[in-house]
């Protein structure tokens, strides 16, 4: 019973041997991407000038004096508001190809329409989310 | 593309009551805050009406091009799903916040939405159901699996909002980081299926498999997905959550997560069976039927690396889970074990396919009508224990009966929800005249017409040892109670009548829809329709994987290998 069984879970494995060819693109954007990354920070720290300074450590270089460390509590009001910036962060990213596709839908078809709805039915699930914020007592400062 | 749509009005009820719910639910109006509850049922009852008259099914289903392997199933789930999520409703109606509501109410305390969960939890139960919908309306692996995530993301945090205890948040996070890891391996195995047929449609994967055969990859996605899903279910290699989280996690929460989840499991897997297909076994060649007087009839078969995987996980899942059950000493931990074992009893029905699509042949149909009808009596000692509970002490919140011994006594107390507890574990059980009973027949009878004799007496085996556990928890009402230990007069009923309705409304459809069985019985048989044709189960011969490599089979031939091609 658990002898073609065997053979079968074997089987990946073995087609996955057989077909590597396939899989060399891959491989070779990987090496590509590890190679460019390690290229870039030995040629940085070979090629660029290398100056110290209590000057030059400092975070804004020539901005404004940093006050007091980075590292503290910080209200998590300021957690709402980074949320509530990826729900219309997120709706942006979705409208952009919509917005590029939608010239190219067949002219004068069902599709114009239905793409429409689409993206007023998901525009309306972020305004939803925004009076759900708004109650919830996320853009209120006192 | 615009005919998708009617398999998607009941979930866009349920959607717009989500955002009307969570939107009110922060009204510093209380009137305003207590219609949360009753808008939700509305809008679950609307999504079982609009479910039951727009769902395509048949023909109709065919014609419009969703999932064409279950053509009946989306109908009979998602009206399934409403019902059952009704009565669910009931038992979670008010749930979390009770202190803060009862603070406000008081005048000791402002309403402050920051603090308040309650309009949160009744918009994740009711996206969770969403998902659930979706689940039951997919043809296609990446719906599949969002309907999957949509169904489970709400249910983690439920479980931590549940109730204001430690226990509860670790049992949200023990749920939430193994849920992720189960998600990730069937997402896993839904790429790797992806990887081997070239499509992510239902339909046209299945022809892919038809055509082509197995190749090595879509097997191994295959192997992974139903693992993976395997979590949703709690069988066992994925088990191990299922304890802590009941535990963990309010009774209502409990009864949600014994059914919600699990649906979706077995629709998904249903799902991924169907597409792997069922072949026809000749069953009359089976030793036993002579035997036991049935004849010829012939069964089906899923293809042998599958049925094997598939028959392992479902001894080991009914064995684990009644043998861990017996050792409890909690009522939620054992009936969390006994969750197990029913989902091993399921997967029986899986294995063996749809038969001759009759209701006494067909795996398909008995695991859809044991999903209901394990939907439906679960509710019951949960609701019960959800019932009884200790006042609240200063600032705690009231605290529900854990153990076993905490029931002694009940009886004498309480005759009523007693007997609704007694009902529950007995129907639970299987007791003949209940609805468990008729539950399991279906199981044993297509098992055996599949010739899957050897699971079948684990199945009887299991259903004994169930017996123990069941018959403890039905007998603790009337045992005397302990001297010395909490004593049970301190668990009182709740105010909120309508947790003991749930159980009440539980109880009594385990009698009565048993009255009606026969009739639920032919639905069901209907709602587990695979048609043989398009899944080539009338060639009447033993099914052999034949496992091709990605180079010749990787690819579906155009056209041909597609059922339907996917727009856009």
């Amino acid at each position: 019973m658990f002898g073609p069984t065997l053979k079968a879970m074997l089987t990946p494995a073995l087609t996955l041997a057989e077909g590597t060819s396939a899989y060399l693109p891959i491989a070779l954007i990987l090496i590509m991407a590890i190679s460019f990354a390690a290229i870039n920070l030995v040629g940085t720290t070979l090629l660029g000038p290398n100056r110290k300074g209590e000057r030059k450590g400092m975070t804004y270089e020539s901005g404004m004096a940093p006050i007091g460390t980075a590292r503290k509590r910080f209200n998590v009001r300021f957690y709402l508001i980074a949320m509530t910036f990826l729900l219309f962060d997120v709706e942006i990213i979705f409208l952009y190809p919509w917005a590029v596709t939608f010239p190219n839908l067949t002219p004068r078809s069902s599709e114009g329409v239905i793409w429409l709805t689409r993206i007023a039915f998901f525009m309306l699930t972020t305004i939803v989310m925004y009076l759900y914020g708004r109650r919830k007592g996320v853009f209120k400062f006192d | 593309m615009m005919e998708r749509l009617a398999y998607l009005w009941p979930e866009i009820a349920l959607f717009i009551g989500t955002c009307i719910v969570m939107v009110m639910g922060l009204s510093h109006n209380p009137a305003v805050r207590r219609l949360c509850s009753p808008i939700c049922g509305i809008f679950i009852v609307a999504a079982g009406v609009l479910a039951a008259y727009t769902t395509p099914w048949g023909e109709s289903a065919v014609s419009i091009a969703g999932q064409t392997l279950l053509p009946n199933m989306p109908i009979f789930a998602k009206v399934l799903i409403s019902v059952v999520g009704l009565v669910l409703l009931l038992l979670l109606a008010g749930t979390v916040d009770r202190q803060e509501e009862g603070l406000i109410a008081r005048g000791k305390r402002a309403f402050d939405p920051l603090r308040t969960n309650r309009a949160e939890f009744y918009a994740f139960y009711l996206f969770s159901l969403t998902g659930l919908m979706l689940c039951a309306s997919a043809d296609d692996l990446i719906w599949l699996f969002l309907a999957l995530e949509l169904t489970s993301l709400p249910t983690y945090i439920m479980v931590t909002l549940s109730t204001s205890a430690n226990k509860s948040r670790e049992a949200g996070v023990k749920y939430f980081f193994l849920g992720a890891l189960g998600a990730s391996i069937f997402l896993f195995g839904f790429a790797f299926i992806y990887g081997g047929t070239g499509t992510t449609n239902l339909n046209a994967i299945h022809a892919s498999f038809v055509q082509n055969g197995i190749n090595g990859i879509a097997l191994a996605g295959l192997v992974m997905a139903l693992v993976g899903l395997g979590f949703k279910i709690a069988s066992v290699p994925m088990h191990f959550y299922t304890a802590d989280v009941y535990e963990g996690a309010a009774a209502p929460v409990t009864a949600m997560l014994a059914f919600v989840p699990k649906t979706a499991g077995f629709i998904s897997i249903l799902l991924l069976c169907a597409t792997i297909g069922w072949q026809y076994v000749p069953g009359g060649e089976t030793a036993l039927m002579p035997a036991v007087g049935v004849q010829g009839v012939g069964g089906t078969a899923l293809p042998e690396p599958i049925r094997v995987l598939l028959w392992v996980i479902a001894a080991m899942t009914m064995t684990v889970g009644n043998v861990l059950a017996v050792m409890q000493a909690s009522i939620k931990r054992m009936l969390a074990y006994s969750s197990i074992a029913h989902s091993g009893y399921m997967l029986v029905g899986v294995i063996v396919g749809p038969g001759n699509n009759t209701f006494a042949t067909s795996g398909v149909s008995a695991v859809m009508f044991y999903l209901l009808v394990y939907g439906v009596m679960n509710v019951a000692p949960l609701a019960v224990v959800a019932s009884l509970e200790k006042p609240a002490r200063s600032d705690d919140e009231p605290t529900e009966p854990e153990t076993l011994d905490d029931l002694r006594g009940l009886w004498k107390r309480r005759p009523a929800l007693a007997g609704m507890m007694v009902i529950g574990s007995l129907a639970l059980l299987g007791f003949p005249p209940l609805l468990g009973f008729f539950g399991k027949v279906p199981l044993f009878t297509a098992g055996i017409s599949a010739g899957e004799v050897a699971l079948v007496i684990i199945l009887g085996l299991n259903s004994a040892i169930g017996a123990y556990y069941y018959l403890r928890l039905a007998a603790m009402p009337f045992l005397a109670e302990t001297p010395g230990a909490v004593p049970s007069e301190s668990y009182d009923l709740h105010p909120r009548t309508s947790r003991t309705f749930a159980a009440a409304l539980s109880a009594s459809a385990a009698v009565v829809l048993a009255l009606a069985g026969s009739q639920l019985m032919d639905i069901s048989a209907k709602a587990g329709y695979v048609d043989s044709r398009v899944n080539g189960m009338d060639r009447l011969q033993p099914f052999k994987p034949k496992l091709t490599s990605v180079e010749d089979g990787g690819r579906p031939a155009n056209g041909a290998g597609a059922v339907v091609a996917p727009a856009n």
